[in-house]
């Protein structure tokens, strides 16, 4: 495979960059492989290069219905941290940001890892002790974690509204400094071109129609464009899940929502942090295009939708200029839509299934690309061994029925109620 | 001066006996009214007005409106500053400031051009290959820098000073754009009686009517559309709005609109709105919003002076304004012709290249009867002229179009070009409509609709007059008809129109030999020909791959000009027909929305509702310090003198356990639960038992969710046999009365219940303290306050100055306690009383910071308690739970992980050195030095100073706590280096036994 | 925005209601015995269709009815709305 670097930067641009290789190739699907994982997504494409490098299986598939990364790894915020207070949620997350600090090097493909920090703002004594609560277990968990006086998050964000007519003054905020953005896109390629260069097969458009069970092992899948037998199969399909584990026969404790996102016009470097409101929904990142990269909450109803209505964004953006009243003359350029697998806590679903040889890789609700590498880790390493990963196993199908669930924030199983 | 560069023939749409001043990159010019601030510019000659998105590239203007991608300015300053302003789009107003953006220090000398030199080095995704080593650079060097360069213009830090409005309309049917199909619908529905909004974007009506040499009737085109026009207006089932885009259609045939209200007018009044934002609900929505002109690709085709042939023409015929002097037409189509003819009329001959090898198009032969000199199978290869083209390299093209012959370099001021023309399909497709592709127009169309929508004319590649407005009559009377059924037709009128010849499906021009200029195809965002087939070259074969690795159409024009061309140019690549590589997705807005626009009046102390309870003004009065309680302003305290917080704070709740304090309590949710199976939803709905409750008595209450967690708490009373009074946390207030509804409604519709919020109805104080009673005899001395008469949880209903008023005898305090409640406009008429009467005893007000001293002394759950994640048992309830009935949630507690004994449990907890207060959020751990990550065993969920006791006291949860009672762990925080170690105690810390409460 | 039809009081905007989620579950009678699987499926597990989708809508800012939508989860079209004893 070729290197990227600086140097065959500028060797190829000498040779009119007519001489760069295929990122990955586009084969015919074999007969048979050994693993095949559904859906070519940022996990789906991480737990192949997982498979191949940490456990030396490459005899691997990844099918895809439509384009590689063209689910949520291509339409969320791009968003990194791992500020959890659970301890399951928190080792998990904080694996992943290790594999984010390394990763541009580890894929050599930059997928631009930028630790700018996150700042939770909040806007009573009661919320900012709430955040105290989680960014101490952080610190004991061994995370970074930093408390903000109104003072110090001034410093970092003086453009926001720090005002007498402010209607939710920002009192504070918790920090993670380690926390940040990626580059989204470069993520999915960057996993796709190295799992591809170690044999790995990237199958695009290729749409899974159904599964071979014999005596409840898995034998097979059938696809768009025919029957490939499979030792093992992966599901890493966040926002279809269902429709692919109705196949299966498996009832899931999940529904789809479709979650809104937008953008402004790009604009001179303003906002360094990622910034959350702690009094409405709306989180924003400035991009290193320049665009003001803002998300909120769910439109509040089962979707499966790639697109949303304007009230959810106006919502959010009216947080927005709760925080940052000077983004009211910058402009939206574009808003689209995600689907979320929203599991019943909060908490994604990574574990064996009831058929052996099947995988689940799901729920992941808003919080699926931060995870891309422990995601990918962890399952590989679920489907290698047949077993969980211990930072997998609190992750369980079976927490639903011995109720050890994992709701970080309390608000039940009713994903809609924000 | 208003410039050189003005037509001779003159335009009725500028107002020339008006002259506007402006400022553009420090100069003054002048244009006239009607100018845009792109053709007042082009009027004075000035072509240079930003750079470009990545190499930095001087650029000018390509189109006429909101297609333009290149002249992005910086438009006004100060806190009205606004960045990536389409020059096109701006009306000029007196003293209008205006600068380039994207350069330092300035738009004629940038030293970001530096990556146009070095442009070789930075093809399409090059920072994924790059910038990775060493690592620590990617955010302390590489980032900074690329962070800088990129951007466009400059965000205002200030609060934006304009007011926005929000406005809901519904109408029969929305006409999106005033074309001559648009104005046909119109005019049809509303002659049907449908009630019609037409919307236009532009300043002017009539969209092609207004360049077009046509003839309706016996009228030209621009007097037909004057005409309709000024007729749709005077009906009264007719709005007509101008400046105003479309530019979503959403779900159940939604659609939003932005009107540009104020920023064209010299001095608006502070009352007008900027901008306002209209949803309109629409029976039936007419797209027709025309099509866009697409560029051709040839070597330096970015440099200032290149436009787009139809910008040229309008610029010409509508703002008066002459974009060159010596024009080179080049085209692959008809329609280009009429900017050869229109510079004519102006006595500037222009030089017409033609890809197509012939054609005998009506414009053609008129041009070739002008005289004008057309070479057929030409093109242009490359222009030279960095800063304002100066020179194109023209020659022939062989008969595969792969290469040139016969180069020769022609002077020319402007290119005008032609690469076809793009049905504005975005709202169609917003709709759901599956786009077909039409092999003819080389465009997509609407084909599938699945909302209530209907493209016509050249939105719908209806490209002739005629087709035009045959469509738009048509459509508009069936669209009324089925709304109206009034049947009241509108006849067509005749119309006359130049004839067209076919395009030519050829718009990339071969590089001249030898030489590699960029050819570009996204302007904005720098994509070349050469990006496009780079990322093909590399993989990436899906249109939305190339998009997202090329950046192609992602820029804020969103590819109006670039997204066609470059999905040709992939399918060529790649041997496919367009259809199989499909298109991007379209997605709202058409163009980018203000988001002062989108958000309305919610801002500043608008953005949520203040609810204030009827005694507000009193705290005011009485020095208080308010905190933020959902949407209610609650006291938190009221200081007095120089006294901090905690000063303040102990005061208060001192005087509650030593005197009488007075709390409001309004904010509390009410709900009036009335019917004769009202005890029943009550035991259903709580964990604990109901049915016996006396009237007249009260009961504290848990409720659980399904998923078996405490939902919310609270007292409630029974007023009658069957009718009750529930109180519930100010938060869940809204939450619960939805829960009560869904179980009465859809789980037991047989129960004979009624439920109604009354938290606005009453106005709540709470009277606690020791000498709560005697102020309440002396308050209300008919009224017998013995605890036989008037027990600990009774109710006793009285009269005060001929107001009804409920006095309850509960405690949140812990302390002998009554709440007065009256309607709440008497709220403040008792509270003045009852701080009247009051004040022999002592009394004082007290806030939420005292309230929670108070109840965490006493071992009382709130807020930071019940988090949502806690079962009974985890907050020392399990007492409430009732093992003889069932009830809502109740199954869920049989769960393993919600029995297992290690789970944690509510406790006091006081600091070894009873003094150091424990802040709220510290974690409980056997070893504050153990390595990390160091096991928690539970958590400070509450703290106060104990003013019985006079030292910290906090509760909070622990593992297996009701074992630990009288054991020392460490209270650590560590986001502030805290370590306390503490002491495990009762949560019960004062009045274990609650006695105080019932003497 | 949807447009919903309240079955008791007509058309109106999506922002005068609350969603209340899949329709198609039934709370199991309260005091009836139940087994873990059963409680666990009515708590957490949801067939989430991707197409029709019967489901509650509460009618907050109006009647406050709640009442039963079928509405399409992929173009979100609502074919129908009914009070609760009616059928969809």
């Amino acid at each position: 495979m070729q290197k990227y670097s600086v140097f065959s930067l500028i060797k190829n641009a000498f040779s009119d960059h007519q001489n760069w290789d295929l990122a990955w190739k586009d084969p015919q699907p074999k007969k048979e492989y050994d693993v095949i994982i559904i859906g070519g997504g940022g996990h789906g494409l991480a737990t192949a290069y997982y498979l191949a490098k940490e456990h030396n299986i490459t005899n691997v598939a990844v099918i895809e219905k439509g384009w590689i990364g063209g689910g949520n790894v291509g339409r969320n915020t791009t968003i990194l941290r791992s500020n959890y207070m659970f301890d399951a949620n928190a080792h998990f997350y904080e694996l992943g940001m290790k594999l984010w600090e390394n990763l541009s090097q580890e894929l050599n493909y930059n997928v631009m890892y930028s630790p700018r920090g996150i700042i939770n703002l909040a806007h009573t004594d009661g919320q900012l002790n709430a955040y105290a609560r989680r960014g101490n277990s952080m610190r004991l968990n061994g995370i970074d974690a930093i408390l903000l006086n109104r003072e110090e998050v001034r410093k970092m964000i003086p453009f926001a509204d720090f005002s007498e007519t402010c209607r939710f003054p920002i009192v504070g905020g918790l920090m993670q400094p380690r926390g940040g953005t990626a580059r989204h896109d470069a993520v999915a390629w960057g996993y796709a071109r190295q799992a591809d260069a170690m044999g790995v097969d990237i199958i695009q458009n290729c749409e899974v129609t159904g599964f071979d069970v014999e005596n409840g092992k898995i034998s097979g899948v059938r696809t768009s464009r025919g029957d490939i037998k499979a030792k093992k199969v992966g599901l890493c399909v966040a926002g279809s899940t269902t429709l692919l584990a109705d196949k299966l026969n498996m009832r899931l404790p999940i529904e789809a929502h479709v979650l809104q996102a937008c953008v402004s016009e790009p604009v001179k470097p303003l906002l360094h942090n990622v910034v959350t409101f702690g009094a409405g929904h709306f989180y924003c990142s400035q991009s290193d295009k320049g665009e003001m990269v803002m998300g909120g909450d769910l439109d509040g109803y089962n979707s499966y939708a790639q697109r949303g209505n304007l009230p959810m964004i106006q919502h959010v953006l009216s947080g927005g200029l709760a925080v940052f009243p000077n983004f009211s003359r910058l402009k939206m350029l574009r808003s689209w839509g995600g689907i979320m697998d929203m599991s019943m806590d909060g908490t994604p679903i990574i574990d064996k299934t009831h058929i052996d040889g099947v995988y689940l890789n799901c729920g992941w609700c808003y919080g699926g690309f931060k995870a891309t590498p422990c995601s990918g880790f962890v399952f590989a390493h679920t489907i290698a061994k047949n077993e969980p990963h211990e930072l997998n196993e609190p992750f369980n199908l079976e927490r639903f029925h011995t109720g050890n669930i994992l709701d970080e924030k309390g608000v039940g199983p009713k994903p809609w109620i924000g | 001066m208003t410039g050189t560069f003005r037509t001779t023939i003159e335009s009725n749409l500028i107002n020339k006996s008006k002259i506007v001043n402006f400022i553009f990159n420090g100069d003054s010019y002048q244009g006239f009214e009607g100018d845009t601030l792109a053709s007042a510019l082009i009027a004075n000659g000035v072509h240079l007005v930003g750079r470009s998105f990545k190499y930095h590239r001087p650029r000018g203007f390509l189109g006429v409106g909101v297609e333009e991608p290149n002249a992005m300015v910086q438009l006004h300053e100060g806190d009205k500053s606004e960045p990536n302003i389409m020059a096109t789009e701006v009306e000029i107003t007196e003293g209008l400031k205006a600068r380039s953006q994207n350069c330092w220090p300035s738009v004629k000398f940038d030293i970001g051009e530096i990556n146009n030199i070095l442009n070789r080095f930075f093809p399409a995704g090059f920072y994924y290959k790059t910038f990775m080593w060493p690592k620590s650079f990617w955010m302390s060097v590489y980032e900074p820098i690329i962070r800088k360069a990129a951007g466009m213009g400059v965000a205002p830090i200030k609060p934006d000073p304009d007011r926005y409005e929000h406005n809901y309309e519904h109408c029969d049917v929305l006409v999106v754009g005033s074309g001559p199909s648009g104005l046909a619908a119109a005019l049809a529905a509303a002659n049907n009686g449908a009630k019609v909004i037409l919307a236009e974007d532009k300043a002017h009506f009539g969209g092609s009517l207004l360049t077009d040499n046509v003839t309706i009737g016996n009228q030209s085109g621009q007097e037909w559309a004057d005409e309709t026009i000024n007729h749709l207006k005077s009906l009264p089932n007719v709005i007509v709005k101008n400046r105003s885009q479309v530019f979503g259609y959403y779900d159940h045939n939604m659609t939003v609109m932005f009107e540009r209200v104020s920023d064209h007018i010299d001095n608006p009044s502070e009352f007008t709105p900027r901008q306002r934002l209209h949803y309109i609900r629409a029976g039936e929505v007419v797209v027709s919003t025309g099509s866009i002109e697409r560029p051709l690709s040839f070597g330096n085709n970015d440099r200032p002076g290149i436009f787009l042939a139809s910008a040229a023409t309008e610029y010409m015929k509508v703002y008066g304004t002459l974009v060159g002097k010596k024009p080179i037409i080049f085209t692959n189509n008809d329609s280009a012709y009429k900017a050869a003819i229109e510079f004519n009329k102006n006595n500037i001959k222009a030089l017409i290249l033609d890809t197509r090898e012939n054609s005998d198009g009506d414009l053609v032969k008129e041009a070739q009867s002008l005289g004008l000199d057309i070479k057929f199978n030409s093109g242009v290869a490359d222009v030279k002229g960095r800063l304002k083209i100066s020179s194109a390299t023209i020659g022939k093209l062989n008969s595969d179009k792969d290469s040139f012959s016969d180069l020769e370099e022609i002077e020319c001021d402007c290119i005008c070009m032609s690469g076809g023309w793009t049905p504005t399909v975005h709202l169609s497709s917003q709709a759901g409509n599956k786009l077909k592709f039409d092999e003819d127009l080389d465009a997509f169309v609407p084909n599938n609709k699945r909302q209530k929508e209907t493209a016509v004319g050249s939105a719908n590649g209806s490209f002739t007059l005629k087709q035009s407005l045959a469509e738009g009559f048509q459509v508009g009377f069936d669209l009324s008809n089925s709304i109206t059924s009034n049947n009241k037709n509108t006849t067509v009128p005749t119309s006359k129109e130049s004839s067209y010849q076919a395009h030519d499906k050829f718009w990339c021009m071969p590089l001249p030999e030898g030489k590699k200029p960029k050819r570009f195809i996204d302007f904005q965002n720098d994509v070349a020909v050469s990006d496009v087939e780079l990322a093909v070259r590399e993989g990436f074969r899906s249109i939305e791959h190339v998009k997202r690795y090329t950046t192609l159409g992602m820029a804020g024009d969103q590819g109006k000009t670039s997204n066609l061309n470059g999905l040709q140019h992939v399918s060529n690549i790649q041997k496919k027909i367009v259809p199989e590589v499909g298109h991007t997705t379209f997605r709202p807005p058409y163009t980018p929305v203000t988001i002062g626009t989108i958000v309305g009046r919610e801002v500043g102390n608008h953005f949520q509702p203040t609810r204030k309870t009827p005694t507000h003004n009193w705290h005011v009065e009485n020095n208080v310090v308010f905190t933020n309680a959902g949407l209610w302003l609650r006291p938190r305290y009221y200081p007095r003198g120089n006294e901090t917080m905690s000063d303040a704070v102990n005061r208060e709740a001192l005087n509650v356990r030593k005197a009488v304090g007075i709390c409001d309590v309004t904010s509390l949710g009410k709900i009036d639960i009335k019917g004769p199976d009202a005890a029943e939803l009550l035991n259903r709905v709580y964990t604990n038992a109901w049915m016996k409750l006396p009237v007249g008595k009260a009961r504290y209450g848990v409720m659980l969710r399904e998923d078996g967690m405490v939902f919310d708490d609270g007292t409630t009373t029974r007023l009658s046999e069957n009718h009750f009074h529930m109180t519930t946390t100010t938060a869940q207030a809204a939450n619960v009365l939805s829960h009560l509804e869904f179980y009465l409604q859809v789980v037991w519709p047989e129960l004979k219940v009624n439920v109604l919020s009354t938290t606005e109805q009453w106005s709540g104080a709470a009277i606690a303290g020791p000498k709560s009673r005697d102020l309440m005899k002396k308050l209300f001395p008919s009224v017998d306050f013995s605890t036989e008469a008037f027990p600990f949880m009774g109710l006793v209903e009285t009269e005060f100055s001929g107001i009804h008023v409920k006095l309850y005898r509960i405690s949140f305090s812990g302390e002998l306690a009554y709440e007065v409640n009256v309607e709440s406009n008497h709220g403040l008429f008792m509270w003045n009383k009852i701080m009247e009467v009051g004040e022999e005893f002592g009394i004082q007000p007290y806030g939420t910071e005292a309230l929670a001293t108070l109840r965490i002394e006493m071992g009382h759950v709130s807020g930071p308690e019940l988090d949502g994640r806690a079962v009974p048992y985890d907050l020392g309830l399990q007492g409430m739970v009732s093992q003889k009935k069932d009830f809502i949630g109740k199954r869920s507690l049989e769960k393993n992980a919600f029995v297992d004994p290690e789970r944690q449990t509510l406790v006091g907890l006081v600091p070894v050195d009873k003094k150091t207060k424990i802040p709220e959020g510290a974690h409980l751990v056997e070893n504050d030095k153990a390595s990390l990550p160091n096991p928690k065993l539970g958590h400070v969920s509450s703290s106060c100073w104990s003013v019985e006791y006079n030292n910290p006291f906090s509760i909070g949860v622990l593992k297996d706590g009701k074992n630990k009672i009288g054991q020392q762990l460490f209270a650590v925080y560590p986001l502030k280096n805290i370590s306390i170690p503490v002491e495990i105690v009762s949560s019960h810390y004062v009045d274990p036994k609650g006695e105080r409460v019932r003497v | 925005m949807l447009e919903i039809k309240c079955p008791h009081c007509g058309k109106r905007s999506q922002n005068e209601f609350a969603y209340g989620g899949d329709a198609t579950i039934k709370r199991p009678k309260l005091g009836e015995e139940v087994s873990t699987k059963d409680w666990d499926d009515f708590v957490y597990f949801r067939d989430n269709p991707r197409g029709k989708h019967q489901e509650f809508w509460h009618h907050v800012s109006g009647c406050r009815q709640w009442f039963k939508a079928l509405r399409d989860t992929a173009t979100h079209e609502i074919f129908n709305t009914a009070k609760l004893e009616e059928d969809l």
